[in-house]
Order: structure tokens, then sequence, then C-alpha cells
């Protein structure tokens, strides 16, 4: 790295730790276009397994940039160390705008609780799971992996968010039996190999339901029960631990790219120097532009608003009886707003913070509501917390893995209003049932009637 | 190979597969014509996606904006579309309906000079110093001065020993092309074989230009009188009248008289639904006896009208039999329209 960028990344860390922010090392690297667009692609990381749809993307991120319809400024990776990219070109305050923005990130992976869970080594993770998949297109054909990826990453998003941290003293944990080394799960069938296969009867008559109760986790479900491959069950593991590793991400959008622009702004506005107001202000717009939907803006607005709150004593029981004009004009003077901004990045994701935090005042106050509109208020904010649920997708359950005694998997979509998109469900169902060599169903809504579409039956 | 590159190939080459799985159907899809002019092809493939579950209409705008989802970015969205080159397109086209090469006839005018380094000079950029050659002088050099010795044959090259590629411009005869659409609008033709014949002429049209970057077209109506017009009227008009095939190639003829055929590789086309006027057979048989060892391909389709059968079709190909530059195809619906074009097209 430049030194002088290095002389920034140094004073900006000192700031940011002097400020409170805890993370652990960050290693910055500035790269070009075509490798940001790769790396973007890639979702942050240099290496992933083989599969087209990473081309594709590249492909766009590539056009993207070219046409000038929007540029990637930096990237950031959750791991230990963090790290980041900077896009080589940008000018000295946007690449000291952006290592700010990236030591918050860094402090967010850190220290919110979503973050807990997910592997720190994910870069290591990543190669692994390219060499896995390479290694198996080696043995069975390029072209019969791919055809399986292809139905698997269809099933990508069938995953439960909440897996990680679900432990459970019964049901299917105890089907493992004690004195198995516990590793990564794509590894557990070679470190502990089944002693012998399950024998069809005593399967047959397992008093027990499968699943046990109804799961999300259904790509961990075929896993361990279809009837596939160790290699199969392999990669569906990967795919699943990806899709886990991302979900956070995906969760806390808002909340992460408000944190990081709060901080961005607060540590690099005293060290401006009047030349560099004018590009920082620019740059600010840009990023903070009212335009559709832009989590950077939402996030830092309702981070400030939480902290003028909190310094002028805006909450308790006493402050929330008030009517909506009197809490305006409310102050009683605490100073707790910085202590309340960090309480707030450890403990929530993007639906408890705005669930929590986006009130009718902040509303009218954004304009992102007339004040006509007010008694539409809740329904506006149930609309939007709907679409962050479950990172926008629907949520859909596997009930019963035996349905009708026949072996077939039955699904239920958890519907809420909204109907499923038919062309792209049914395709998924085509999937799953190449998957589990069985009849597929899934009950759902379909114009307006409950509806059980179904493959291979 | 980096991964990614890997990746990118292995995608280009889903969606060429995709491409040549689904010519057939782009041949006749109308809104693709539209496009073509740009150079550049958009073809909604949803096969270029990972289908998943996701909700079937866009979580719409609120009153507090819209939503993750509305932005492309969110779960859904659209089908992709795949963006061709357009020589790529026919390209894949031509190889999924294997549609011949055509063969430039005649060497053409000279049109065009390529530059290429098949020279030497003395000045030059690093780059494209000849290390050979300079050696070669050097070696001269030090033979002629007597600084050579055989114990040591090291060669110091100077700077007058220095020799550089030079390009040289070669001039290259370039192949021109002209291609004449002749059809006939007797009462006879409905809209559905309009339709057919401008798809027709849509396809030959680029694919000989694909091949004769300098392309020229021209456009006859005719029922018993011939006349020109322009491609939009081409594709527009309707007239009534009877029918005399003769008198459009009688016009072709004065036509391509501006194309000499030492120069030109001579296209035409003719549409018709075959019903010609009894006494006007011979003589259009005659006119075409005189055009055809000048052209590159005559191209008969025959499109079945609403009252029968025509029978120029029969007569052509009794009267001049299998000759090299005649095609004649009947067309009766789309879905002879692959073998047609690739029979019109000298396949």
């Amino acid at each position: 790295m430049r030194k002088e960028l290095r002389y920034w990344a140094e004073r900006l860390e000192e700031r940011a730790r002097e400020e409170g922010l805890t993370f652990p090392p960050v290693l910055f690297e500035e790269v070009g276009p075509e490798e940001m667009a790769m790396l973007a692609a890639y979702g942050g990381f240099p290496r992933r397994y083989p599969h087209w749809r990473f081309g594709s993307e590249y492909l766009r991120q590539r056009e993207v940039y070219r046409y000038g319809l929007g540029r990637i400024y930096e990237l950031v990776v959750n791991t230990v160390p963090v790290h980041a990219y900077l896009l080589k070109g940008n000018t000295l305050l946007a690449q000291k705008l952006v290592m700010a923005h990236v030591y918050a990130h860094a402090d967010f992976f850190a220290n919110n609780l979503a973050f807990q869970p997910t592997p720190k080594d994910m870069l290591d993770e990543m190669a692994h799971h390219a060499a896995y998949v390479e290694r198996a297109m080696e043995r069975h054909g390029a072209r019969s992996v791919e055809e399986f990826l292809d139905m698997a990453l269809s099933l990508e998003n069938l995953i439960d968010p909440h897996a990680p941290y679900i432990r459970r003293p019964e049901g299917e944990e105890e089907e493992r039996p004690q004195g198995r080394l516990r590793v990564r799960p794509y590894l557990d069938p070679y470190v502990n190999p089944p002693a012998e296969p399950p024998k069809e009867a005593e399967e047959g008559a397992s008093p027990r339901p499968l699943p046990p109760r109804p799961t999300r986790d259904i790509l961990g479900f075929l896993a361990r029960h279809a009837p596939l491959a160790p290699w199969q069950k392999g990669i569906l593991e990967i795919i699943r631990e990806e899709s886990l590793y991302y979900a956070p991400q995906a969760a806390t959008k808002i909340l992460n790219e408000g944190w990081a622009t709060y901080w961005h702004t607060r540590l690099l506005l005293p060290l401006l120097t009047p030349e560099e107001a004018l590009e920082f202000a620019e740059l600010q717009a840009g990023l903070l532009a009212a335009h559709g939907f832009n989590p950077y803006r939402l996030g830092y607005f309702l981070l400030q608003e939480v902290e003028e709150r909190w310094d002028k004593g805006r909450f308790g029981p006493e402050y929330e009886a008030l009517p909506l004009g009197e809490k305006l004009r409310y102050e009683r003077p605490t100073g707790e707003g910085k202590r309340k901004l960090f309480q707030v990045r450890t403990v929530h994701t993007d639906i408890s913070f705005l669930e929590e935090f986006l009130t009718p005042e902040f509303a009218l106050g954004q304009r992102l509501l007339a004040l006509e509109d007010l008694p539409r208020f809740p329904e506006a904010k149930r609309a939007l917390l709907f679409r962050l649920t479950n990172m926008g997708y629907p949520i859909v359950e596997l009930v019963d893995a035996n349905y009708g005694n026949r072996g077939e998997l039955y699904l239920e979509h958890l519907y809420e209003g909204v109907e499923l998109d038919l062309r792209r469900t049914k395709a998924v169902l085509e999937n799953l049932h190449r998957l589990w060599s069985r009849p597929v169903h899934l009950k759902t809504v379909v114009g307006g009637r409950e509806t059980l579409l179904s493959a291979g039956a | 190979m980096r991964p990614i590159e890997r990746d990118l190939l292995r995608f280009k080459e889903i969606v060429r597969g995709e491409v040549k799985k689904r010519a057939r159907e782009f041949l006749t899809r109308e809104e693709l014509f539209g496009q073509v002019e740009g150079g550049v092809v958009s073809i909604p493939l949803p096969q270029l996606e990972v289908p998943k579950i996701v909700y079937g209409e866009p979580l719409g705008e609120g009153p507090l904006g819209a939503g993750p989802g509305a932005e492309g970015l969110g779960p859904g969205g659209h089908i992709p579309v795949a963006e061709l080159e357009l020589e790529e397109f026919l390209d894949l086209m031509g190889e999924a309906l294997r549609l011949p090469r055509l063969r430039p006839k005649g060497e053409g005018e000279v049109t065009e000079e390529a530059f290429r380094h098949t020279t030497i000079a003395r000045k030059g950029p690093r780059g494209l110093r000849h290390v050979r050659r300079t050696l070669k002088e050097s070696l001269k050099r030090s033979l002629l001065s007597g600084e050579y010795r055989e114990e040591d044959p090291r060669l110091v090259p100077e700077r007058e020993d220095l020799r550089y590629k030079a390009p040289k411009a070669k001039p290259r005869p370039h192949a021109q092309a002209v291609v004449l659409f002749a059809l006939d609008v007797s009462g006879s033709m409905r809209e559905e074989e309009l339709r057919l014949v401008k798809t027709l002429s849509f396809w030959i049209t680029l694919w000989i230009r694909r091949h004769f970057p300098r392309l020229e077209r021209r456009y006859l109506l005719h029922d018993a009188e011939a006349w020109e017009v322009s491609e939009e009227e081409f594709f527009r008009a309707r007239e009534g009248g009877g029918t005399r095939l003769s008198s459009a190639l009688l016009l072709a003829e004065e036509i391509l008289k501006a194309y000499p055929e030492a120069f030109y590789n001579r296209y035409l086309y003719h549409f018709s639904d075959g019903e010609n006027w009894q006494g006007d057979t011979p003589l259009a048989l005659e006119v075409l006896g005189r055009l055809l060892p000048g052209l590159a391909l005559y191209g008969y389709a025959q499109v079945q009208g609403p009252y029968g059968q025509g029978r120029f079709l029969s007569e052509l190909e009794e009267a001049l039999g299998e000759r090299e530059e005649l095609r004649a195809v009947e067309v009766r619906g789309r879905e002879d329209l692959p073998p047609a074009l690739r029979r019109l097209l000298g396949g």
C-alpha cells in the first residue's frame, strides 16, 4: 500500500479506537476495477468454486463500471484479520473516507451479535470449498458436477438463518452417536464414516417423525437424508455453509451501512482541510442520495436520531406516553446517546432496529411520510419490515419427509399475503424432486386459493 | 487462467448453447428484427439464472419508500437477458440452422488497404525491433571492418545496425454484393404470406451482409408491371391485379446493369404465389435464362396463396432443371422457414 495511504490508515485507526470502536487488524489492498469486479462477483473472496453464475455476475459488474452506472468504492470481508479492498485511482479523500468506513464495518463484524456464529477464517474456507468442488469435477466430470451445482444452488435460500444458534438436546442431534469428532460438515463422512448402512426395516419402523418438527433448514436436511453420493452431500453442505455465512450481512445491511457512514462522517469531519470540504460534501451527497431505497441513508439518519433521542432523554415510559407534538419538544438531557448507539450496534439486526426506532416522528422528520399519511404509518412500517423479513425471501418449511407414508417431501410456504413466482417455484420443485428422487409437494396459495404444487407426482 | 475468467468463459459457452438451441424460435421472432440495426441483440433467456423460490410480485413501494426488492438487487427480479454482438449471434444462428457460407465470386474492386508489418526499416519503435536482422547487420559490419574474431564471436549492435519491422500498405480486393428482392403483390398474397416473405428477406439480408459487409439492397414490386420501391414500401405495399413474373425479371435485368458481374456478387430473390399469367411463363423463363449465368444466386420462393397451387415453381424446375445458381423452394408456413432459408442461401 502506498505510504500516504498507510499513514492515513494508521491515523484513522487510532481515532477509531479512541472513539471506542473495537476490531481486529484490517488489511487494506488497492485493486483495479477488473479485480474489484471479480471480487464483487465472488462475494469478496479471491477464490470460489467454479460456477458460471460468477462469470455472469463478473460480466455484469464490469459493464456497470465500464458504462459508469456504478462504482464499487470498497469491499470489506468479514474475516479475521479483516480484508478490505479499495478501488485504485480514487482520490486520497475518497480512500480516507472508505478506510474510516471500513473500520466501522470491522467493528460491526466483531461486535454485532448476528455475526458471532460466522466463521472468521472464511478466506480459507472458501478456498477449501473451491478445491473440494474442483476435485469432484475431476473425479465425476465437470458437467455432472455443474449440473448438480445448478440444482443445489436453486435451494440456496432454503436455510434457517437461525440454525447456528439452535442447540437441541433431543431430536436430530441425538442421531449422532457419542464419540464422533466434530468437524466441518462436508468432512464428516470422511472423518466419521458410517459404521454400516442403517437397516431398512429399522428405518421404516422408526416411530419418530422425520423431521421431528417442521424445519426451515431444508439444505441441511437434504445433506443428511437425501439419497445422494458423498460428494453431492458435501456440495450441499458447502452451499449451506456459505449461505449461512452471508445471511447476517443481508440481515444487517441498513444498520451496518448506517453505522459505517455514521463513523466515517464522525472520524473524518475534524480532519478535513478546507479544500477537501467540497469533495467530501459531494461524496457524502452521493452516498446519502434519496432515490429509491438507500440503506446508507436510512441507517445513517436513524442512528443519528437514536443518538439525539438518547442525548436528550427522549425515551422511557414518560416520554412514550406523550402525544406526537409534545414528543418533539420534550427534553431531559442525559447524554446517553453514544452508549445507546454502541448497544444498538451490538444487539440489533435491521428488523429489530427498524421495529424499535422507526417512529412516526422520524418518518415525518425525514419526509418519508406526508402528514396526511400519518394514519397509514403502521401499515407502511409493517410493509417495510415484511420486505426485510427472511432477507426478502418467502419462508418455506419442510414439514414431513414421509408424506402419505410414501417417502415424499411435504413443504409448506408460510403465506403472509404475497404469492410466489410460479415459474421459478416450479423449477425449484423439479430440482428438489431430482435430489430427493421421490415426489415433492409444496403447500402455498395460488390465485387466492390454497394449492398443493407437486413435482414428480 | 484466473478462476473468474474460467467462469466467464463457461457462462458465455452456456449462452451460445442456449441461443443455438432456440435458433428456430428466434427465426420468427419479429421483435428481434428491430434491435438488429443497433448491432447488439438482446435475448431474454430464463435459463441463465438459477431459479429460486421467490415472491411473484415485487414487494412494492410503500409510503416509506421502495423496498430492497424493488432495486433489482434483492431476490426475484426480471428474466436475465443475454446480449450478443450481431455477428456472433448470426454465426450461432448460421451454425444451428446449418446456413451455408457464401463464397465470394470474382475478385471484386480494390477498395481496402490492409496494413501488414512486412518490410524492414532503419527507424522504428523499440517494440518492433527485428533482432535477427539487427544482428545480421551487425555481423556484416564487424566482418567488413575486421572486428570480428572467431574465438570470440560476440556482436555489439551499433545504432546503424538497428532494424525494425515496418508496416506496408497492401491493397486487398474487397468483395461486394448486391441483393435484389422482387415481390409479387398481385392480390393473392395475404398478411400471413407477406410475413413469411418479410422474415425470409430479413434473414437473407443479414446473412449475405455477414459475408459481404458492403451490401447494396434494391427492392421491387410487381403485378403485371414492375416498379422499384424503398425498403419500407416493399414490406407495406399491397396492390391488386394480374401477375406477370417476367415484368420483375426484366426490371431486375435493367437494375443489375449498374452492378457489373465482374465486381459484384449479385443475388436476386423473387417471392410469388406462382400464379403467373398463362402466356407470360415462356417470356419469364427466357429472361431468367439470360440472367442466371451472371447471378451468384437466383432464389425463387413460392408462397402458397389462398387459392390453391401456383404452377411457376414446377414450370421453372422443368425448364431449367438443377443448376448451381438456381434455388427454388415452396413455403407453406412457418415450419418451412429454416429449410427454405438454408436452400435459398445456396445450401
